[in-house]
């Protein structure tokens, strides 16, 4: 055993040079891809940011035309465009509105537009105020 | 000197023949990961600029059609004109086409590129000179879709694709906005 470890040479210091730079090369290499991953929550937001104000907008032609309630409404405008495949697989939006009273002729309108990406839910809340045109 | 080198052992052909076939593909297998990384670092680059020209283009034209007292949409060909009145509408010595201001956005493609960019004009006619998208250098983008139609009384619905010629990805937002003082439309199907 003893004479077996006599006829071994250790690493020369070229062999430990050129291991240690091609290490370093691949550690530079994945260690620069670790921040890259791809994440499409940006493109999620902007499309449910548009969401949200395709409903504002039908709201506020309701309130134009005296017809905005207070109380909850459901998606009023197109239901293809709660379907998303901006990331890559199809995802649903689902839209809630809660319409409250914000002194006389003023309404308060809160759309909230949540989704499920990766097994995360997500929500992007915004509010406006709205006046109601009295009908003539 | 010489006797020293003499006593050095170099590579035989065997290790050679072993190590260089080894040397290769680890060089392969490095260049490929470095060449997936950077192209991933390109392909960020052109996606983060597919998002924010589309942003932009329906934050401009929102917000222009927002304040538009008409609008002539022809889905056909990708083009909107929105137009507007800023002078005094009760003026008597002008008539409505003196005060009127128009804005159009208008898909062109430029002669030997692939891409169809959308440019904001301000006359019907003349020459294209302000494209509002592509020509970036991060990564080219091409319009795929500008389509406009009516929700509900002065509701417009807006839908627009836009493409990565370095990714091949799509973008594509929907919204509407009301329009309050519209009051002449054309071209807009109803939904």
């Amino acid at each position: 055993m003893k004479k077996i470890f006599s006829d071994q040479r250790g690493f020369a210091l070229l062999n430990v040079i050129l291991l240690t730079m091609i290490t370093s090369f691949a550690a530079m290499i994945l260690l620069n891809a670790v921040p890259r991953a791809k994440n499409p929550q940006s493109t999620l937001r902007l499309t449910a940011l548009y969401v949200a104000n395709e409903q504002f907008a039908q709201l506020e032609s309701m309130a134009a035309a005296g017809e905005l309630n207070v109380g909850s409404y459901s998606f009023q405008g197109l239901d293809k465009d709660l379907t998303t495949e901006n990331a890559g697989a199809p995802i649903t939006f689902k839209v809630t509105t809660q319409v409250t009273d914000g002194g006389g002729n003023l309404r308060k309108v809160s759309v909230k537009v949540s989704w499920t990406f990766n097994a995360q839910n997500f929500e992007l809340a915004s509010e406006r105020m709205m006046r109601v045109v009295e009908p003539n | 000197m010489l006797s020293r080198i003499k006593n050095q052992s170099g590579f035989v052909f065997v290790e050679f023949a072993i190590a260089l076939p080894l040397i290769i593909l680890l060089v392969y297998g490095l260049a490929n990961v470095g060449i997936k990384i950077f192209e991933l670092g390109r392909n960020q680059l052109a996606d983060y600029v597919l998002e924010e020209e589309a942003h932009y283009l329906m934050e401009r034209i929102t917000h222009q059609a927002r304040a538009a007292k008409g609008i002539e949409a022809i889905n056909a060909l990708n083009k909107v004109k929105i137009f507007y009145r800023t002078s005094d509408e009760g003026n008597t010595a002008l008539t409505i086409d003196d005060v009127r201001e128009t804005q159009w956005f208008i898909t062109h493609q430029k002669k030997g590129s692939s891409a169809r960019n959308l440019y904001a004009k301000r006359q019907d006619d003349g020459v294209y000179l302000n494209p509002i998208t592509g020509d970036n250098s991060f990564g080219e983008t091409t319009l795929v879709n500008l389509k406009f139609s009516e929700l509900n009384e002065n509701v417009l619905h807006i839908t627009l694709e836009l493409k990565s010629l370095v990714t091949d990805r799509t973008i594509k937002l929907s919204t509407a906005v009301y329009m309050s003082s519209c009051e002449e439309k054309s071209g807009l199907p109803h939904e």
